[in-house]
């Protein structure tokens, strides 16, 4: 797995390049720009409507106009400028530490021993000028990650791999760990991508509500109900154009620094997770993609999805936009090396997890009383335990299973409402770090929920004694 | 209950002082005296003084809470094992967190203004997730203090990142 010059068990090197290092020149122009735009379009919007209305302005009026835009323009490039004077990151053999802040100065230190992932985002303006954005996430509670905007393309990927290096507990020659090498698994095909976008219940939405308002416009012989649907249809296409564009070329790599995704179609990124940072795993199928038998797969990662909940956050969570079930289980092997490790658990246990019903493959289901409460969904309620991973599945019409690590349960819980006390049902939910998956199993048997959590505490005490791969992990390799 | 899911029988529970149950009664029934009060004031600003009758409402509710606090402070209590910490609450709708204690975090010992006149205060567990949530209330603060040391030195023996 190591090639010559990257050799574990090595003595770490002295810090040598502990200088502070400022950001790319260009950065205050790069960020700027959008906040310039977002002026023009505010000011464009205004003035546009006075000019409708009233007439073409007077000389007076635009140069005032012009002048306050310059004014804007100009405070905040001093600004911009200023932050990018003050912004300076420097790197030791612990830790990345960043200073920033005009008025209010902050530095943040990310310990590279709990460093759980490493994105390059570049987004479309910073690419034209072959520049990129390097994104450290450390475990913390927040917003915790360490952004470095902008460095020259090279640096980040080269920051990069000497960042994981560290991490990892390597030993290299030179001043830059090399890049460690990547291997492409799968690349989700564009085609598929955009049949998996309209196979989408929204869009389809969409499409009937556009069709319908077309027809009703044509027989009414009015626009009205065109207008009326804009708002509604520009939300649709907003959110159906951002999961393209995000989605765009979706690529699922492996290297000795763990899974890489490629992925963005205006604003490109490359994430690298390194293994044992995966602390749970979901593989969801909705109605519409059951016809191709296609899976999604989402993960959680400490830090991933920190910040508000918007498009980006929920992007970084993505392990897989749109996958054959052959593919996504390829995926899911490789973000949980522990899964293939389990003795005790075959294929076909995982495909009763995706698929299956009742108590098949030795899956704990939900008894037939538990139909009173969910009619519909009962009999997918099932948990699996294997050696090293539990399995949750859950879900008739969009169907769900989630993988979690004995190793990474956090915390553990039983609830029990009167209904279910009633008829001796109780759910089980097991607590992972902040990010889409919220693994849970309602309505178990509660006498084997009460099983369940006493013998998942005792096995993710083990799990954790056994030293499973945290920190640096290439020593001892 | 014996055999009952949610009550782990090998284990021996500790309660939670009745003073939270105080507290938690003097929060309500004071918000709900003072909605009485409001309402008779009006009843009277008014001249009708029949409306005066629908202050009964809110006594009454007060009453029904006063009674249901009392099970639900009763319901709330928590036991340390040898690897981790369990916490047990709710009447009608019961559940059980388990918290190894090599995943907490860290340990938080909180008391209010309220809290300190009645001598009480919380422990809250913190695990990487948000969704753990481990919070005892209602301890007498020398007893929080000393839940808190024991919990961050068992933790501290037993964590390994996350």
């Amino acid at each position: 797995m190591s090639s010559p010059e990257r050799t574990a068990d090595t003595p770490a090197r002295p810090p040598q390049d502990a200088a502070w290092q400022p950001l790319h020149p260009l950065t205050p122009f790069v960020r700027g720009w959008k906040v310039l735009a977002a002026l023009l379009v505010v000011v464009g919007q205004q003035r546009g409507g006075e000019i409708a209305r009233s007439g073409v302005p007077s000389r007076t009026e635009a140069l005032a106009t012009l002048a306050v835009i310059a004014g804007v323009a100009l405070i905040g490039g001093v600004y911009a400028l200023l932050a990018w004077q003050r912004a300076r990151y420097r790197v030791d053999e612990h830790a990345l530490q960043l200073r920033t802040g005009v008025l209010f100065r902050q530095e943040r230190q990310a310990p590279l021993d709990r460093l759980q992932a490493v994105d390059v985002v570049r987004p479309l303006l910073a690419r034209f000028f072959g520049l990129a954005e390097l994104s450290l996430e450390v475990a913390g509670s927040g917003d915790s990650s360490i952004k470095l905007s902008l460095l020259r393309e090279a640096d980040a990927q080269a920051l990069r791999s000497t960042l994981l290096a560290r991490a990892a507990g390597l030993h290299y020659e030179g001043d830059v760990a090399p890049e460690a090498p990547e291997r492409v698994v799968l690349t989700v095909p564009v085609g598929r991508m955009v049949e998996s976008l309209l196979r989408n219940g929204s869009t389809l939405f969409g499409l009937v509500l556009l069709i319908a308002t077309v027809v009703a416009a044509v027989v009414m012989r009015t626009a009205a109900p065109l207008v009326a649907i804009l708002p509604i249809g520009f939300t649709i296409v907003g959110v159906v154009w951002a999961r393209f564009t995000n989605g765009f070329g979706f690529t699922v790599a492996t290297s000795p620094d763990g899974v890489r995704l490629h992925h963005g179609l205006l604003t490109t990124r490359a994430q690298t997770v390194p293994p044992g940072r995966v602390q749970a795993v979901r593989l969801r199928q909705p109605l519409l993609w059951r016809g191709r038998d296609w899976w999604r797969v989402e993960v959680n990662v400490a830090g991933y999805g920190g910040g508000s909940r918007d498009e980006r956050s929920v992007d970084e969570n993505l392990l897989l936009t749109v996958g054959s079930r052959a593919e996504a289980l390829q995926v899911v092997g490789l973000a949980l090396p522990e899964l293939a490790v389990a003795a005790d658990i075959s294929a076909a246990a995982v495909e009763a997890g995706l698929t299956g019903r009742g108590p098949a493959q030795g899956f704990v289901a939900s008894p037939r009383s538990a139909r009173m409460l969910d009619p519909i969904g009962w009999a997918r309620h099932g948990v699996r335990v294997s050696e090293t991973v539990l399995l949750l599945r859950r879900g008739v019409l969009v169907r769900e299973l989630d993988l979690v690590p004995h190793a990474r349960t956090q915390s553990l819980g039983l609830q029990q409402g009167p209904l279910q006390r009633r008829l001796g049902l109780a759910s089980f939910v097991l607590h992972s770090t902040r990010g889409p998956i919220r693994p849970s199993v309602q309505h178990l048997p509660a006498a084997a929920a009460a099983l369940l959590i006493h013998d998942q505490a005792t096995r993710a005490m083990s799990a954790r004694a056994d030293g499973a791969a945290d920190g640096r992990w290439m020593m001892g390799r | 209950m014996a055999g009952d899911p949610m009550v782990p029988d090998d284990v021996t529970w500790s309660a939670v002082s009745p003073r939270l149950a105080l507290g938690r009664r003097l929060v309500s029934g004071g918000v709900l005296l003072v909605v009485a009060g409001l309402i008779a004031a009006l009843a009277a600003a008014l001249g009708r003084p029949l409306l005066t009758l629908i202050a009964l409402a809110p006594l009454l509710i007060a009453a029904m809470l006063w009674w249901l606090i009392g099970r639900q402070v009763a319901a709330i209590s928590y036991a340390e094992r040898d690897d981790d910490l369990l916490v047990r609450r709710g009447v009608l709708y019961r559940s059980l967190v388990v918290v190894p204690y090599g995943r907490m975090q860290f340990v938080d010992v909180a008391a209010g203004p309220l809290d300190r006149a009645l001598g009480i205060a919380r422990v809250q567990l913190h695990t990487a997730s948000p969704g753990s949530d481990a919070s005892i209330p209602g301890l007498a603060p020398e007893q929080a203090a000393t839940l808190r040391d024991r919990l961050a030195r068992r933790g501290e023996a037993r964590l390994a990142g996350l």
